[in-house]
């Protein structure tokens, strides 16, 4: 169903030009198929090429044998062929006598006036005649206007081509009439011929399919050949080169002939579709070659004869197209319908030339119009053969198309299932991120709380100490205070009695003794005594009572996270006195301050957590030893140090406890690490001192060694 | 007067502690738990009053150090922080009467003083009375086991042991009395 819509398609776009050619057809078949007068003539043949005779002597020669066909056919020889023809003077002369062949290569015409040669005429590749005085395309001779009894023309001819002798004698206006219908004729086949030849160009430079150009030069061959046998060689200009000129027909044909097979193999596909006869194609190439190199060497005849042979290979075309077209190819059956077409025009051509059908202007353009038909349907051929391959490429590209979508629509599949996969995994992520966050949250507020309780916790453990440490030396100033009274009152008693001495009494010395007995009595020495020890001990007492208080005064920073300038020595002293009721059981404490320290920029609320919880663990690790309180050691220092081109406040604290493993002391700073029991340690203090050692840009260095102590050394930058 | 002994490692606790309570108690006072056990040994202590925080060993220990030896005298713990695991090893190791916060106030501390005091005393007095008692109650036995070898005879007392009889029998109603 498609390839007929296709077919229709080509046909009906195509339907102009088969119109115009239909229409020259019609036309040619209206010109004037005046009568061939081959039957008036007798024929002589010369064998090979004889020297020159007297022309007058031959007219008269008996050999002269009448031909029976209105075109007489002298064949095809290296012989020379004469004509005779007898004019009638009377009516014919002032006419023209016209051979509408201009394929003859020498052709000399004799005038013959009662007996007397009164006008020669040479025609033919050999002899040069003017453009100006020829008529049309054919060799013509004008038959002299004199007074004659009896007038003959003796034509010889030679020539490497079949000798046909389409002869007839008409007027001038005739001759020139005819002469110029072919012309027109000619012209619109060779129209046809150029606009296809440039159209395929044409298409071969835009499409670049090879078999358009082997399609051209083909165009070009048949339309050359055809422009040759009907003698428009002078065309091409080959009068001027009567080598080439003589054998024009000769290379048309063998190219047209080449082209042909050339362009049927490849149109056909006859390597694929019919190998034994794209074999036997090879075959005939090789014998165009042959003629080819005949025609070179001047063997004209015999090259002529070859190609007439090879042009019998064209008739293999026809069971070559049909094979092909039977497998399936369907552009083979244009080529079937194009040379078909071209093969009744040859065989038509053929049959003229033999004499089979007559010669007249049907069967003489019957070349011209097969080839014609033949060029425009190959063309159209060639465009279903690019169809073809296009809907074979159409569909190839179809296929994989569908392959293409089919692939997509996996992948597009896949996508989806990947993307679900991805969109359940991303949800599950997030519901993992989500309770990882809420996780991490718990564990940050947790982490709060647990630096929060430390701190707590060292607040508690602050205020015990200070409590503590506060109550001693405000229940004995309280309590020497309320003695010191009664003391007093005791010396009161004597300063009393002492100012009631009259100072004139006479009985002095017996009240002496009196008050002597009441200094006794009231233990007045050991009152004295008392008194300068409690005094001692308010005074203390006070002294240790606004040392505490200044210490809390400093400790009262603890929760003060801004940085200010502040003394270290004054941090560690509050930090001591705070601890001092706690250290006091546990070690004894020492501390090695260096004088010239100068204030630097710290958190000391948040440092006094640090040394607390350094020295508190010092001091327990001095109580995990066999050493007695006496040996226990703590030892607070403070220097200041020049290093790596700076000036540092180094903090050391070292006690002569037990000591730390290296697997230990590698972990003392991770969080949620202890070495002591469960519920004792939250394993944070050393975590949250690294935290606030770091928060102040401070080095830390922790030597220890199992059995002799450990030390921490802290360096502040200054 | 009373026989106070007082340990505690802050000396001028010490010192203030003599001076107010010198003219009312005996006092003894020492930094030092060895001296604390000396005094014990050599003075008629009725009263000891120790710091629980000290240096050397907790007040609590104290007590449970010379608690075999010196069991009489009333036990009362002083300190300036009241520390619950301290007040529960002070009732049940160191048999304390009297748990005492600093700073003390000194007409408290001294009536809880004589309360110890009156405390060691009556356990003295009582001691000695049950001493007595059970003197008495041995010699009533023996008059008893008089009585009954009396009686154990068999035939009728004589005149002379009806009147010893009834004389033991006398003699164990006043016991009884007393």
């Amino acid at each position: 169903m498609r390839e007929l819509r296709d077919l229709g398609w080509v046909t009906g776009r195509n339907s102009r030009g088969l119109l115009v050619l239909l229409g020259l057809f019609v036309w040619s078949t209206s010109l004037t198929g005046q009568g061939y007068i081959g039957k008036r003539l007798e024929s002589l043949t010369q064998e090979g090429a004889p020297a020159l005779i007297q022309v007058t002597d031959l007219v008269n020669s008996d050999q002269w044998e009448p031909r029976l066909e209105v075109v007489p056919n002298l064949g095809l020889s290296n012989n020379t062929q004469w004509l005779r023809l007898k004019v009638d003077p009377r009516t014919e002369n002032g006419q023209l006598i016209e051979i509408q062949n201009a394929g003859i290569d020498e052709l000399i015409c004799y005038m013959i006036c009662d007996g007397e040669m009164i006008a020669t005429y040479e025609r033919g590749v050999f002899h040069e005649t003017p453009i100006d005085s020829r008529i049309g395309t054919y060799p013509s001779f004008p038959i002299p206007l004199v007074e004659c009894g009896e007038m003959q023309a003796l034509f010889r001819l030679q020539s490497s081509k079949p000798l046909l002798i389409p002869m007839r004698i008409t007027g001038p206006r005739e001759v020139l009439r005819g002469a110029h219908e072919r012309d027109v004729l000619f012209a619109a086949y060779f129209g046809v011929i150029l606009v296809m030849l440039l159209y395929n160009l044409f298409l071969f430079l835009s499409v670049g399919d090879r078999s358009y150009l082997e399609y051209s030069i083909y165009i070009l061959m048949i339309g050359g050949t055809q422009l040759v046998l009907n003698g428009y060689a002078p065309v091409f200009g080959a009068e001027n080169w009567p080598w080439l000129n003589l054998r024009l027909t000769h290379f048309f044909g063998v190219f047209s002939g080449l082209t042909t097979i050339v362009f049927a193999q490849n149109f056909l596909r006859l390597s694929h579709y019919v190998p034994w006869l794209n074999k036997l194609l090879n075959v005939y190439f090789v014998l165009y070659l042959v003629a080819f190199v005949l025609a070179l060497f001047g063997l004209l005849v015999w090259s002529y004869r070859v190609i007439d042979f090879c042009a019998g290979a064209i008739f293999f075309l026809i069971p070559g197209a049909i094979v092909t077209m039977r497998k399936g190819y369907a552009p083979a059956r244009y080529f079937l319908i194009a040379f078909s077409v071209f093969i009744a025009a040859v065989i038509v051509f053929v049959l003229k030339d033999t004499g089979l059908i007559p010669y007249n202007q049907w069967t003489f353009f019957a070349l011209p119009l097969g080839s014609a038909f033949e060029v425009i349907l190959l063309s159209l051929a060639l465009a279903s053969r690019i169809n073809q391959l296009k809907k074979d490429g159409a569909k190839a590209r179809e296929e994989q198309l569908e392959l293409a979508q089919v692939n997509e629509k996996i992948v597009r599949d896949q996508n989806v299932v990947l993307e679900e996969r991805v969109t359940k995994r991303t949800s599950e992520l997030e519901e993992i991120n989500a309770t990882m966050q809420g996780t991490l949250n718990e564990l940050q507020s947790a982490q709060q709380q647990l630096i929060q309780s430390e701190k707590l916790a060292s607040i508690g453990q602050l205020t015990a100490g200070i409590a503590h440490e506060l109550n001693n030396p405000i229940n004995f100033v309280s309590s020497s205070a309320q003695s010191l009274r009664r003391d007093f009152e005791d010396l009161n008693a004597i300063v009393e009695a002492v100012k009631s001495l009259p100072v004139d009494d006479p009985n002095i010395a017996a009240r002496i003794q009196d008050i002597h007995a009441l200094l006794g009595q009231l233990d007045i020495d050991f009152t004295q005594q008392e008194i300068e020890e409690l005094l001692n001990g308010i005074e203390d007492g006070a002294n240790r009572t606004s040392e505490i208080v200044r210490g809390l005064r400093i400790f009262s920073r603890m929760d003060g996270d801004n940085f200010i300038q502040a003394d270290i020595n004054e941090l560690m002293n509050s930090t001591l006195v705070v601890l001092r009721s706690n250290l006091r059981s546990q070690s004894q404490v020492r501390s090695e301050l260096a004088s010239d320290l100068p204030q630097f920029s710290c958190q000391p609320g948040r440092l006094n957590q640090v040394f607390m919880n350094i020295i508190t663990n010092a001091a327990q690790a001095t109580e995990a030893t066999n050493l007695t309180l006496e040996e226990r050691e703590v030892v607070v220092s403070t220097l200041r140090v020049e290093s790596i081109g700076q000036s540092w406040i180094e903090v050391r604290i070292k006690d002569n406890g037990a000591g730390m493993e290296d697997a230990v002391k590698a972990q003392i700073f991770d969080p949620f690490f202890t070495t002591k029991p469960v519920g004792e340690g939250t394993g944070l203090g050393l975590s949250i001192v690294m935290g606030i050692l770091r928060d102040h840009n401070a080095e830390v260095d922790v030597q220890s060694k199992v059995g002799l102590g450990t030390e921490f050394i802290i360096r502040f930058p200054i | 007067m009373i026989n106070v002994l007082y340990l505690d490692d802050e000396s001028h606790n010490l010192t203030a502690f003599r001076a107010a309570f010198r003219r009312d108690f005996q006092v003894h006072v020492t930094t030092e738990p060895t001296e604390a056990v000396r005094i014990l040994r050599e003075q008629p202590i009725e009263v000891i009053i120790s710091d629980q925080k000290m240096p050397s060993l907790s007040g609590v220990e104290f007590f449970e150090l010379i608690m075999p030896d010196n069991p009489d005298p009333i036990r009362m713990l002083l300190t300036g922080h009241a520390d619950i695991d301290a007040v529960i090893d002070a009732i049940n190791k160191g048999q304390i009467y009297k748990y005492i916060s600093k700073p003390w106030n000194e007409a408290e501390l001294k009536s809880l003083v004589e309360e110890a005091a009156g405390l060691y005393h009556q356990r003295k007095l009582m001691a000695s009375e049950g001493q007595q008692l059970i003197t008495k109650m041995d010699e009533a036995r023996v008059l008893a086991r008089r009585i009954q070898q009396l009686m154990s005879g068999g035939s009728i007392a004589t005149a002379e042991q009806q009147v010893e009889i009834a004389n033991l029998a006398n003699q164990i109603d006043r016991l009884l009395q007393s």
